[in-house]
């Protein structure tokens, strides 16, 4: 059972990451694309966690930390250069 | 170990004598610097028993054995002729300079110069190694370049230096080529290898362009022609620097050369085909443009000249006893040619002169001096009883038993014989214009004889003319007889070093010689004039003229080539990987080969589609520079899922990080770059980049794919075998990193310091434009910092440095370490940066990057030091387990001090270059009225 | 593995799974960039939470003992989160991006862009 859901779950964060795409090249704002990025990292997280369960490892869990917490970063620096062009000033 | 080895080396610690003892009087400085090569002429001499009986002692210090270097010394008897000349009349050269150099000149500089060229040219002379021989021998070049432009206040000087250094460095790299490729022909670089395998190398393919190149090298550093022109013009040196140089040693290195390679190149006929015709004209040459010279030296130079075709001639013949003959010439055109440059050198000195129209009729100022250059020019001219004549007159022997030029052979001893005629003419010239005919004209000061040891060596020198000339066997049979036997590796032929070999046509030919040479002399008004018909022509303006051509035509193919656009550079560079990688795919039958696929699934599809479609759009929307910058975003992300799931965890974080820190860099260089980005590329340029994109991306793709689907042997197994055992850490990666591959990492965090360093010596104090308005005109936001920002930020700091602690203290048995640790830290602080602004951080967190960046290179180098004290090698990781209560078992590895420096220099270079490049801003911006 | 585990990490993987997938649907149908903000929220809160949830159990069952890392993730997520949507808002606001008619309170919108935060020295 486990094994069904979890390509139940994968296959919800494969269509998650096409829309994510989706709206990441449609845009139309800028605003549009760096929330579709944000939203893919958390999706990404998902995924390898998802993959640390299938693959019954915890190897996996570190790379997932990174992303929670090097996303934001990554976030917060592409919001600030369009706020104010200078990111550290 | 024998004595040997010491030969070369106790000149090159002489070169230290005189630079130390420069401060003592000159005689004390001479005296000192002549000691050691004083010692070297001992042992040398010490050996000459056992040589002259044939033996032969080699030397070698193993230095890399694993590729076949060694440094290897021989002593034979061609090796110990030369080591004489060059230590016996550097000897003398010392003492005649400490009169000669003037009290301007620095004495221990040229001394200093001099014994280095002794020590280069030993090296030479003893060399039992191909490439060592090489390397001496482009060390002759190099000292001879110093010691030419010694005066390098004249521009003389120092054209004529550099005319020599190219001449006989380009001769130099023709050799390399050369000896590798003879290296390779034989299997050996040890010389006597290859004069073992002669018939070898003779039926090699090869052969033709070993003697070519080897060659080269020779007739360069010989002076033959056409190369001949350096030589005159090196006589801008200080006169015992010509006296040595170029009368004794470097210009016979080219003679030394084509002797110790004769029974490997020699006996075929392209090689006397070379060799004899070169001597020839360059003999014939020599000796006609020498009796034209109103210059002293520019006479001797040119005369040398004329003596080193004559020799080469000889080696070119093919018979043994011509080999012989050169052998015995070298001796004597050393002794009696040393002598004249000497001599010339006193007349210079004396009388302040060297042109002969002005220098008339000195007999009666310097007598002695006179003598001796007679009987020295005497010699040169190869009047009997002296030692020129002695080797003049087997030369002329041999040129009489030459056929190979077939029915044309006849040719040769009446040019031979022609030669001899200017050489006695010129040598009359030398003697008569300069002590007799007439007055001296207009002379900067009288002449008078020099101090009294200035002639010392003239004097040892030209006694050992007599001495050679009158008891030939006597004096130098033993020494002749053993150089000939090395030169041709086996037994000399039967000679007789005898004065009179009866009435005999080399006599007539000598005859011949001196009567027309004088009456060549005689008439010499005429060939002057006709010689003055010629236009005039100035090899060093030829010479220089041809240097910078070639320098234009480099410095347009270089502006061509490098004309600083990035995009032809990665242009050049892919087509250049196109054509090496596809020609050899062309070769491979098969794609695919027998290892089976991993299945698909659909995950991987949907990643890998994402993953080139936001390649794609990176490069389509590459001109809207943000929305590029999010798509690559997102080809990272993609990649370290991929990373993860092919089993690479440490790699999936380091790309992590590094893409994080890569798009805060990218951001603040945006700010700095123009807002707009115009269209950069043509139509047709488009065009090509994209097909060449195209088709090397295929060819990687075709690369990976044939690679993946072989079966590999690597060297991974040994790692994973050993990682445990050897490194006492199960995370493979990080223990190659902190240990089995140490050194490396320890140059990799060297380079990023000094990286980091470097961009923060370029930027600091920069200040650049600053738009006050983005791409579309829209002012930048008043909210300078967000308070929702600033407050999370803070509070984010202290999670992210556990993470970080954590990843950095799992890392030697789980994925993790020093570098992905030190760049998450570094992205926490560079958040705060963003979040709170520079002067809000500079109050609150003091590190001096610079010094992080230092401490942590210092930390691992002590690390890796740390083993020796142990007794291990260099960086090898001492770890043990230890037991508490309570914790249990838990292990100390001292590649956790190691990766501890990795992380202070990630984190000092990281904070260095950001922290720097986000201050370029920092104090004032403009607001949007100041800019209009 | 017992059932009732399976049962557990299941359900609360498919709530998570759900929720993401919602998430970003809503990120690709809703009408402006001030209603999509919205939608990834649930994928950040509750399809992760689920994920995190299931991950915890198995993690657990696998180790033997509670494994509690997932937590940190979902620390970070809770605090960041709101921050990224908030930034993202102030871009939005800042570049005039057109609202749909559906939006709501647009008359607030101008008095809020580019506003000031208070004096940094509030926060010390």
């Amino acid at each position: 059972m486990l094994n069904i859901t979890i390509i139940a779950v994968a296959i919800c964060i494969c269509i998650a990451l096409i829309l994510n795409l989706w709206r990441l090249l449609k845009g139309p704002t800028i605003s549009d694309r760096i929330l579709a990025l944000d939203t893919m990292y958390i999706n990404a997280i998902a995924l390898i966690l998802l993959y640390g369960i299938h693959a019954r490892s915890s190897l996996y869990f570190e790379a997932a930390v990174l992303i929670a917490m090097l996303g934001f970063v990554s976030t917060a620096a592409l919001c600030k250069y369009l706020l104010r062009g200078d990111i550290i000033e | 170990m024998n004595s040997l080895i010491w030969l070369p080396f106790l000149p090159l610690l002489g070169t230290l004598v005189p630079l130390l003892s420069a401060h003592l009087s000159r005689t004390a400085c001479a005296f000192l610097t002549a000691a050691l090569p004083a010692l070297t002429l001992l042992l040398v001499l010490s050996h000459a028993g056992d040589i002259f009986q044939g033996e032969r002692f080699h030397a070698v210090i193993p230095w890399i054995p694993a590729i076949g270097l060694d440094l290897a010394f021989r002593l034979d008897g061609l090796a110990m002729l030369f080591a004489i000349l060059i230590l016996g009349i550097g000897l003398l050269v010392i003492l005649y300079a400490r009169y000669y150099l003037s009290a301007k000149d620095s004495i221990g500089k040229f001394y200093a110069y001099l014994i280095l060229f002794m020590f280069a040219m030993l090296g030479v002379v003893l060399s039992d190694n191909l490439i060592q021989l090489w390397f001496f021998w482009e060390l002759t070049s190099i000292s001879s370049f110093l010691l030419i432009s010694f005066w390098g206040h004249k521009t003389e000087a120092r054209k004529g230096a550099r005319m020599a250094l190219t001449v006989t460095g380009a001769g130099g790299l023709a050799l390399l080529a050369g000896l590798l490729i003879l290296g390779n022909t034989v299997g050996s670089f040890s010389l006597q290898d290859v004069l073992d395998n002669g018939d070898l190398i003779k039926a090699s393919a090869n052969y033709p362009i070993i003697v070519v190149l080897v060659l080269l090298g020779a007739f360069t550093k010989s002076a033959q022609f056409p190369f001949h022109f350096w030589l005159p013009n090196a006589m801008a040196a200080p006169t015992p620097v010509s006296a040595y140089l170029h009368s004794a040693t470097m210009v016979k290195a080219g003679i030394f050369l084509m002797a110790r390679f004769y029974p490997a190149l020699a006996d075929t006929n392209l090689w006397f085909l070379i060799v004899s015709l070169t001597g020839l004209i360059t003999f014939l040459v020599g000796a006609y443009i020498a009796l034209f010279q109103h210059d002293l030296k520019g006479l001797l130079a040119n005369s040398t000249i004329s003596h080193l075709g004559l020799i080469t001639l000889l080696l070119g013949m093919g018979t043994d006893l011509a080999a012989v003959a050169a052998i015995f010439h070298i001796i004597n055109h050393a002794i009696f040619k040393a002598s004249l440059f000497m001599a010339a050198g006193i007349i210079d000195h004396e009388s302040g002169s060297r042109d002969m129209r002005n220098l008339n009729g000195l007999w009666k100022y310097m007598p002695y001096t006179a003598t001796l250059a007679m009987v020295a020019s005497a010699s040169m001219a190869g009047v009997p009883l002296m030692n020129g004549f002695l080797s003049k007159e087997m030369f002329f022997t041999e040129t009489l038993h030459q056929a190979s030029l077939g029915s044309l052979s006849w040719f040769i001893p009446v040019l031979a014989t022609l030669g001899g005629v200017f050489a006695v003419a010129y040598s009359m010239r030398f003697i008569h214009d300069v002590f007799f005919n007439g007055e001296p004209i207009n002379l900067p000061k009288t002449p008078h004889e020099p101090p009294r040891y200035m002639r010392v060596p003239v004097e040892i020198l030209v006694a050992i003319c007599l001495f050679v000339g009158i008891f030939p066997s006597l004096a130098v049979g033993d020494l002749l007889f053993a150089a000939a036997n090395a030169t041709l590796n086996g037994p000399a032929p039967d000679y007789s070093l005898a004065i009179w070999h009866g009435f005999n046509l080399p006599l007539v030919m000598s005859i011949i010689a001196l009567i027309g040479g004088l009456l060549m002399y005689k008439n010499r008004a005429h060939l002057f004039k006709f010689q003055a018909q010629f236009p005039a022509s100035d090899p060093k303006l030829v010479f220089e003229s041809a240097i910078q051509w070639l320098t234009r035509q480099s410095q347009a193919l270089i502006a061509w080539a490098e004309n600083g656009s990035l995009q032809r550079y990665v242009f050049f560079v892919l087509a250049f990987a196109v054509v090496m990688t596809a020609s050899s795919l062309l070769k491979l039958n098969t794609t695919a080969g027998q290892r089976p696929e991993i299945p698909l699934d659909a995950l991987s599809i949907t990643c890998a589609v994402l993953l080139c479609i936001s390649a794609l759009a990176t490069v389509i929307w590459h001109r809207k520079r943000v929305v590029a910058l999010i798509t690559l975003s997102v080809v990272g992300l993609i990649v370290s899922l991929a990373f993860a799931k092919f089993s690479a965890p440490d790699l999936a974080l380091t790309q992590l990080s590094v893409e994080v820190v890569t798009v805060i860099l990218l951001i603040l260089a945006l700010f700095f770059l123009p807002q707009k980005t115009p269209k950069e590329s043509s139509p047709r340029r488009i065009v090509r980049d994209l097909s060449l994109a195209s088709l090397f991306g295929g060819i990687v793709g075709t690369i990976s794919y044939a690679l993946m689907t072989r079966p590999l042997d690597s060297i991974s197994t040994f790692f994973t075998e050993n990682s445990k055992t050897g490194g006492g850490g199960t995370n493979v990666v990080n223990v190659i990193l902190v240990d089995f591959r140490g050194f490396d990492t320890l140059g990799e965090i060297t380079v990023l310091g000094i990286a980091a360093l470097g961009i923060y010596k370029l930027i600091a104090r920069m200040r650049l434009f600053m738009p006050s308005a983005d791409g579309n005109g829209l002012a930048w936001s008043e909210d300078r910092h967000p308070m929702l920002l600033k407050v999370i930020s803070q509070s984010l700091l202290p999670l992210a440095l556990l993470v970080s602690a954590y990843i950095f203290l799992r890392g030697h048995n789980m994925p993790g370490g020093g570098f992905i640790a030190g760049l998450v830290t570094s992205v926490a602080i560079i958040q705060q940066y963003i979040a709170h602004g520079v002067e809000w951080i500079k109050t609150r967190i003091k590190f001096d990057y610079q010094i992080m960046i230092g401490s942590g290179i210092g930390i691992a180098t002590l690390s890796g030091l740390g083993s020796w004290v142990f007794g291990h090698t260099f960086l090898s990781s001492w770890f043990d387990y230890f037991y508490l209560p309570v914790i249990g078992k838990f292990e100390l590895a001292s590649a956790m001090i190691f990766d501890l420096g990795v992380f202070l220099t990630v984190v000092g270079a990281t904070m260095l270059i950001l922290a720097n490049l986000g201050q370029l801003t920092t104090s004032e911006r403009p607001t949007q009225q100041e800019h209009e | 593995m017992p059932f009732y585990l399976e049962i557990i990490i299941s359900v609360s993987l498919l709530t998570g799974g759900v929720f993401l997938l919602v998430g970003s649907y809503g990120l690709v149908r809703l009408p402006d960039i001030y209603m999509r903000l919205h939608s990834p929220t649930k994928a950040s809160t509750l399809g992760i939470t689920g994920v995190l949830i299931a991950s915890m159990f198995f993690q657990s069952h696998l180790k033997g003992f509670l494994s509690i890392q997932e937590l940190l993730i979902t620390l970070f997520l809770f605090i960041t989160a709101p921050v990224a949507a908030n930034m993202i808002a102030k871009t939005a606001l800042h570049h005039s991006n057109k609202p749909a008619e559906k939006t709501q309170n647009q008359a607030l919108m101008d008095t809020i862009r580019d506003r000031e935060s208070p004096p940094s020295n509030s926060i010390k």
